[in-house]
């Protein structure tokens, strides 16, 4: 049957969760008994406790992106879920932002407040209204800023956006995947709800592995030593899921000559506070890793190959804490640069013989600084790069940032929208795609699957470590 | 000149003007009141070359692309917004330099300029209507203002000969219009030029801080490495 016009796709009339929620309650959760975890309550007037919250969180920026819209419509060209769906207007990044827009208006703007309708200024009317605005501000935007770069207004939608859900968390009006790593942050640290033990094991496992693969031995991924150059902090996934990752840097680091350590408390610098909205899970997560910089006397803070872990450490990080940022935060990539720059690492491109293209993730390209960087070192260390178009500024999101990889209702429309990043890809003819994210790896290897495409996700710390032809660890 | 045309050219233009400073002024406090945002990050680029680049970007419209996929956009963009300047200029040449609009040639020109942004409005108001994602985001304060700049296209192309003596209408209806345009306008999507500077001025700020703007090619990279952090 034809879908009626101006109907929300299926995956954005999913109801509200709340079985996580439920069992936090049940177990009276620490972050729960503190007030850091909010929990849905069917019984409180969540209406006015949403004005409340927009009338305290609202600032400058955000009013202005509010006020500035003309509705010229044409963020729908550079929206990949528009893109993709050219028949559903509801895609269309002005159309998602309005569903706040239009409370802002009824209760901030002068006009929207005296004759509402004249610009479509309404207020929720219900829990089921919110639930509606939860499901569009979570589930059909990756808040990848495309459209706030071609707005000619320069109207941020994906603030508005993380505005929203900042809003609709306060309240427990989320979906069930983003609560649940919301939990695990702050109940544990770290959003994939590592244990000290298995990280420790996990640590130890590396460097048995390096030991094996290098045949040197004493060959060290040392845990909270004092005074070195830096600490490392990491993205849980490489505890879970792909520790290689952690031993590439590990393995690079040794051969540099490095004074490194990992820290054994403040080492997750991913940050579900960015996808959620939650600036106090923000605050609390960075400054677990700033705090750890501190206690370990480190020269500076570098980041694993991460998106929103660069863009929460490096940027808003310090913003949320409150905190002026004094010690140097960078991308491993810049440590990257200074080893190949200063020769403390040689490296052989012809070890990564296959066509590579990159994918910058848009935490990192729009929200952050790096963009040459990483072409600056695939170009050493690989034989054939090729960009793929757009690239850099203007590359299309991975589909899965913004925390929608935690959210199975949305994987629907999510691969539908990533119909605009395959034929990307395809186009590229390379048999590699690199990424300097782990949550765009997973977001492209979804991509790859569902579109049956002959392409293999890497990360430049393995093309790096692929490419070393170190043999002697350089002083 | 009949003195209700008189009244309605300098005195009533004067007092719509002052109301709409007046407004203006209020919209300025109450954007005031929001409160700021301070950025307590190192920065990696420069803020002032951010905000100059954020206020021109509207000059270059090869740094979007969604304006590089549809030139015609902004095209109409710019003879749109020339046109409504070339109305408001209009506005105090009657009353104030009579004697520019008795060049012909000069008329020529205004009427030139409104009349093809009189027909770049009527081609935004189809596209609103018959663009089901604009027309999905439009209100009817989108429709009206469109209409209503349209209309003040069309009454300034007549009203540009300043021919009083032969009919006062075209001057009646092109100064009412002004009049109602400037008590109307502080309250309508209008106002978004008020918006334009601080809205482009914070999303400078932030985005040069970081790096990010000026918009640099990513293929940018000389012979002695990255740019430095």
């Amino acid at each position: 049957m034809a879908r009626r016009k101006n109907e929300l796709p299926p995956a954005l009339k999913s109801p509200l969760e709340t079985k996580s929620q439920d069992r936090a309650r049940a177990a009276n959760l620490a972050s729960v008994a503190e007030g850091k975890l909010k929990l849905y309550d069917p019984q409180a007037d969540n209406v006015r406790k949403f004005l409340d919250l927009l009338e305290q969180k609202i600032n400058r920026p955000l009013a202005l992106s509010f006020a500035a819209c003309v509705h010229c419509g044409l963020c729908a060209e550079s929206c990949h879920y528009a893109l993709a769906r050219p028949e559903d207007p509801t895609m269309t990044p002005a159309y998602k932002a309005d569903q706040i827009r239009s409370i802002f208006k009824r209760h901030k703007d002068w006009t929207g407040r005296i004759i509402p309708w004249w610009v479509q200024a309404r207020s929720p009317r219900n829990d089921e209204d919110l639930n509606l605005l939860k499901n569009i501000v979570f589930g059909a935007c990756s808040a990848c800023r495309r459209c706030t770069l071609n707005c000619p207004m320069g109207v941020d939608t994906a603030a508005l956006v993380r505005f929203a859900r900042g809003l609709l968390t306060e309240l427990g009006i989320v979906p069930e995947g983003i609560f649940n790593v919301n939990r695990d942050q702050w109940e544990t640290g770290n959003q994939m709800a590592v244990t000290e033990e298995e990280y420790l094991e996990t640590i130890a496992w590396v460097r048995d592995e390096l030991e094996a693969e290098t045949g040197i031995r004493g060959i060290e991924v040392p845990v909270d030593r004092t005074d070195c150059d830096f600490i490392y902090v990491i993205n849980p996934r490489e505890i879970k899921f792909d520790p290689r990752s952690l031993g590439d840097a590990a393995k690079i680091f040794y051969f540099a000559g490095e004074k490194w350590t990992l820290p054994s408390w403040g080492w997750d610098m991913t940050n579900f506070g960015l996808f959620s909205g939650d600036d106090r899970l923000g605050a609390y997560i960075a400054e677990n890793v700033y705090q750890a910089a501190a206690r370990l006397r480190s020269g500076r803070i570098v980041i694993s190959e991460c998106g929103h872990g660069y863009r929460s450490t490096r940027w808003e990080g310090y913003n949320w804490a409150g905190r002026d940022q004094t010690l140097l935060t960078e991308s491993v990539i810049m440590t990257l640069i200074r080893y190949l720059q200063q020769g403390r690492i040689r490296v052989d491109p012809a070890r990564n013989p296959e066509p590579v293209t990159f994918h910058d993730s848009c935490n990192i390209s729009r929200s952050g600084d790096l963009v040459e960087e990483p072409r600056w070192v695939l170009r050493r260390v690989c034989a054939d790069f090729r960009e793929m178009e757009p690239h850099g500024r203007e590359n299309f999101c991975c589909t899965g940032g913004s925390g929608l990889l935690s959210t199975p209702e949305y994987r629907p429309l999510r691969l539908e929208a990533a119909k605009i990043k395959a034929e990307q890809l395809r186009a590229t003819g390379a048999k590699l795609v690199c990424t300097m994210c782990h949550n765009c790896v997973d977001g492209l290897g979804d991509v790859i699957k569902h579109y049956k495409l002959n392409l293999k996700v890497v990360q430049i710390l393995e093309l790096v470590a692929r490419a070393l032809t170190n043999k002697h660890v350089q002083s | 000149m009949s003195s209700s045309l008189r009244l309605l050219e300098n005195e009533v233009q004067i007092i719509a003007l002052l109301f709409m400073v007046i407004v203006y002024v209020f919209r300025v406090l109450w954007i005031a009141r929001f409160k700021p945002t301070r950025e307590r990050t190192l920065a990696a680029g420069g803020e002032r070359q951010g905000i100059a680049y954020s206020l021109l970007n509207i000059s270059m419209p090869w740094s979007m692309e969604a304006l590089r996929k549809k030139p015609g956009f902004y095209i109409q963009f710019v003879i749109f917004h020339i046109g409504v300047a070339a109305a408001i200029a209009a506005s105090f040449i009657i009353p104030y330099r009579p004697e520019v609009f008795r060049i012909k040639a000069v008329v020529l020109l205004f009427q030139v300029i409104m009349g093809a942004a009189f027909l770049v409005g009527l081609m935004r108001l189809r596209r609103r209507l018959a663009n089901p994602a604009v027309r999905l985001i439009s209100t009817p304060d989108d429709y009206f203002s469109l209409i209503l700049v349209i209309v003040y296209f069309a009454a300034a192309m007549l009203a540009v000969p300043n021919r009083h003596a032969a009919a006062e209408w075209p001057l009646i209806l092109f100064f009412g219009l002004t009049a109602f345009f400037l008590v109307y306008v502080p309250f309508s999507k209008i106002s978004h030029y008020l918006y334009y500077p601080f809205a482009r001025y914070v999303l400078g700020k932030t985005l040069g801080h970081r790096g990010v703007f000026p918009l640099k090619e990513a293929k940018e990279e000389t012979a002695l490495g990255p740019p430095k952090k």
